[in-house]
């Protein structure tokens, strides 16, 4: 069981090619940590640095309160699982996952318990004696777990490892790693390019682009409160819409105008900042498609934040339906209850809750409001 | 199209067909036919039954010292191209400047013919020893330890090529994996490399187990055989039989088809053994 501490960790390969410039992080002891991002963010490398595999440019990697930073990777006292489960070929299932374990010298009884206690877990009792061609994707995948398990690390490292199997699988899996998570009592640091594992699993989560962190927090902040337009846009599918607005006042209350609207901002967002060095100037308007409201009562309640969508195209997917259309020039997603009777080439009358609204510095896109 | 095409596939397959039987398989069953008779053409030739086999083992003990001086040459050259090999595979898979210049020095010995190089290396071995007053057909010891630095020199690049790629295809996670599970440079080499490169080895095996048994032009410029027999191998005893003694044509080809034999069997043994430890990816 340990903490993990990344202090101004920095990763060049050569002079002109800097990866992760400078990197903090703390992970705490039991914590399931996400690191996510788009392909190329770093954060694999970040993982990899964790694990030992990369060599650490500058700064300071601690595990526990150790300084591991020149220490072997068989002596962090880590495991890792990979996304192609690095399996050994030649090995049976129990040789695999009892590899490690040889290499520590353990007495023969005491790796034949630990390993059956973890097939029992994961349920690859009867696959003992296989090899891991003679696998599914998923046993594989468990075995890939189970080697990890054995050797009951205080660390647990997880490199995209879902991102093999298929989606159905993928869905049963996550639960099972939250589960074990939970049975484990240990430290897991999870990375992934997919928000929904990120946004199901984790405790806590990194955002991470272009090896700069970009937000550290809960899935439900991260939701609610991203802190800035790249975070908005990552977290959430379909994707928050960004609509370009200018910001007004009027007599003390403020106003986004675009397109042909002019809708009030709720006191939370004007009471949250002094919105006076925006004001007359372009800002970028989030909401979540969800954020738009078709239903009637809504409607009524909201007459003021009402816009009109033409529908270009409308998803049926059983329980919403996705609304596409153009507000202005701007591309714009709705998510809707599939009750409401909305066709393609319809005009959606839809109510923005405007108190889950986001508003997002044009030039930066950081938020103005939380 | 289909149907057609295939109407005519003896028409395309006749060619072939005719060239391996009049190449290969005619004369390979003539030989045969040939180690049971005294001949002197394949025209002429008397039936004897298996006394050429009688008289290549007992007339005189040069097809035994050769079988056996050829068995121990084959053991020491396959053990040390492959391992030395292996090893230059190792050393030429890590991230380092001017391996690709190392890998072409180190294949280009492949590339020079059997008999240019022996002589060259006569030329080389006799130019050492001269120094000590003695030259490679002194003792069958020199002789034996000359042909075995030839095949190594020769066969080296050739199987270290063979070696990279096999080493190249592991995948780098398993190293990863190996290095994190705790397994040193000793462990990862025996239990992670060289079970993956299993397909290479087989193959290589194959190629210096049957290329050394086989040996013939590099004997033959190196040594001759001498001093005496003593340094001559299964192929030149053959070569020696068939051309050296009138009458003994028979004897030479009884010769061959027990050296066929052998090559055969050792061959499919060795194949067996070591492609039964490969795996599947």
């Amino acid at each position: 069981m340990a903490s993990i501490t990344l202090k101004n960790i920095k990763k060049t390969y050569d002079a002109k090619h800097t990866v992760i410039e400078n990197l903090n992080l703390e992970i705490k002891d039991k914590e399931f940590m996400i690191l996510v991002g788009p392909s190329g963010c770093g954060k694999s490398t970040t993982l990899r640095m964790i694990a030992g595999l990369e060599e650490i440019s500058g700064g300071e990697l601690l595990i526990g309160d150790r300084v591991v930073n020149d220490v072997a990777p068989k002596d962090r006292d880590i495991a890792m699982v990979f996304q192609s489960y690095a399996l050994y070929p030649h090995m049976s299932v129990y040789k695999n996952m009892a590899f490690a374990l040889k290499r520590k010298h353990e007495k023969q009884e005491e790796i034949d318990r630990k390993v059956h206690a973890a097939a029992k877990v994961l349920e690859l009792e009867e696959y003992l004696n296989r090899k891991p061609r003679a696998l599914s994707g998923g046993q594989r995948q468990r075995v890939a777990l189970g080697r990890a398990m054995v050797r009951q690390p205080s660390v647990f490292l997880l490199d995209e490892p879902l991102s093999n199997l298929d989606a159905k699988l993928r869905a049963e899996m996550r639960t099972q790693l939250k589960k074990l998570h939970q049975d484990l009592q240990t430290t897991f640091v999870y990375v992934t390019h997919d928000q929904t594992e990120a946004m199901t699993m984790a405790d806590r989560i990194v955002v991470m682009k272009d090896g700069v962190i970009q937000q550290v927090d809960t899935p439900q902040n991260l939701y609610n409160h991203p802190s800035n337009q790249f975070v908005a846009g990552f977290i959430g599918t379909p994707q928050m819409n960004f609509i370009d607005a200018k910001l007004a006042a009027e007599s003390g209350r403020y106003f986004v105008c675009f397109d042909a609207y002019r809708i009030p901002l709720p006191d939370r967002m004007v009471k949250a900042r002094d919105l006076a060095d925006y004001t007359g100037q372009t800002v970028v308007l989030g909401v979540r498609p969800e954020d738009f409201h078709g239903e009637a009562e809504y409607r009524l309640k909201t007459q003021r934040n009402l816009i009109h969508l033409p529908v270009d195209q409308a998803e049926m997917m059983g329980a919403e339906i996705y609304l596409y259309g153009e507000i202005g020039k701007t591309p714009v997603v709705a998510k809707i209850p599939s009750a409401e009777p909305v066709a393609a080439g319809d005009t959606a009358a839809l109510a923005l809750d405007m108190q889950a609204a986001h508003l997002f510095d044009k030039r930066t896109g950081d938020a103005i409001t939380d | 199209m289909h149907k057609n095409l295939k109407r005519y596939f003896p028409v395309f397959a006749l060619p072939t067909c005719a060239a391996f039987a009049m190449a290969f398989l005619i004369p390979f069953v003539m030989g045969i036919y040939l180690s049971f008779t005294k001949f002197t053409t394949v025209t002429n030739a008397q039936w004897v039954g298996v006394q050429n086999y009688i008289t290549a083992f007992t007339a005189d003990n040069n097809f035994i010292n050769a079988l056996w001086f050829t068995v121990k040459f084959t053991v020491v050259s396959v053990i040390s191209v492959n391992v030395i090999a292996f090893f230059l595979a190792m050393l030429l898979t890590r991230p380092m400047k001017g391996t690709n210049l190392f890998r072409s020095v180190f294949f280009m010995p492949n590339l020079i013919g059997g008999i240019v190089l022996g002589y060259i290396w006569n030329l080389l071995i006799n130019g050492i020893l001269s120094y000590y007053g003695v030259d490679i057909t002194y003792s069958a010891k020199y002789g034996f330890w000359g042909l075995v630095v030839m095949m190594n020199w020769q066969l080296i690049g050739y199987m270290m090529v063979i070696y990279i790629a096999g080493i190249q295809n592991i995948p780098g996670d398993l190293m990863e994996a190996a290095s994190i599970d705790g397994a040193g440079p000793v462990k990862t080499l025996f239990k992670i490399t060289i079970p993956m490169v299993m397909p290479s080895i087989t193959i290589c095996t194959f190629l210096t187990l049957t290329n050394s048994f086989k040996l013939f032009d590099q004997n033959l410029a190196l040594t001759a055989g001498a001093p005496g027999r003593q340094t001559q191998m299964l192929a030149l005893d053959i070569y020696n039989t068939f051309y050296g003694k009138i009458g003994w044509q028979g004897v030479g080809q009884a010769k061959a088809v027990v050296f066929f034999i052998i090559v055969a069997v050792i061959a499919f043994l060795q194949l067996y053994l070591t492609g039964k430890k490969e795996v599947e990816q």
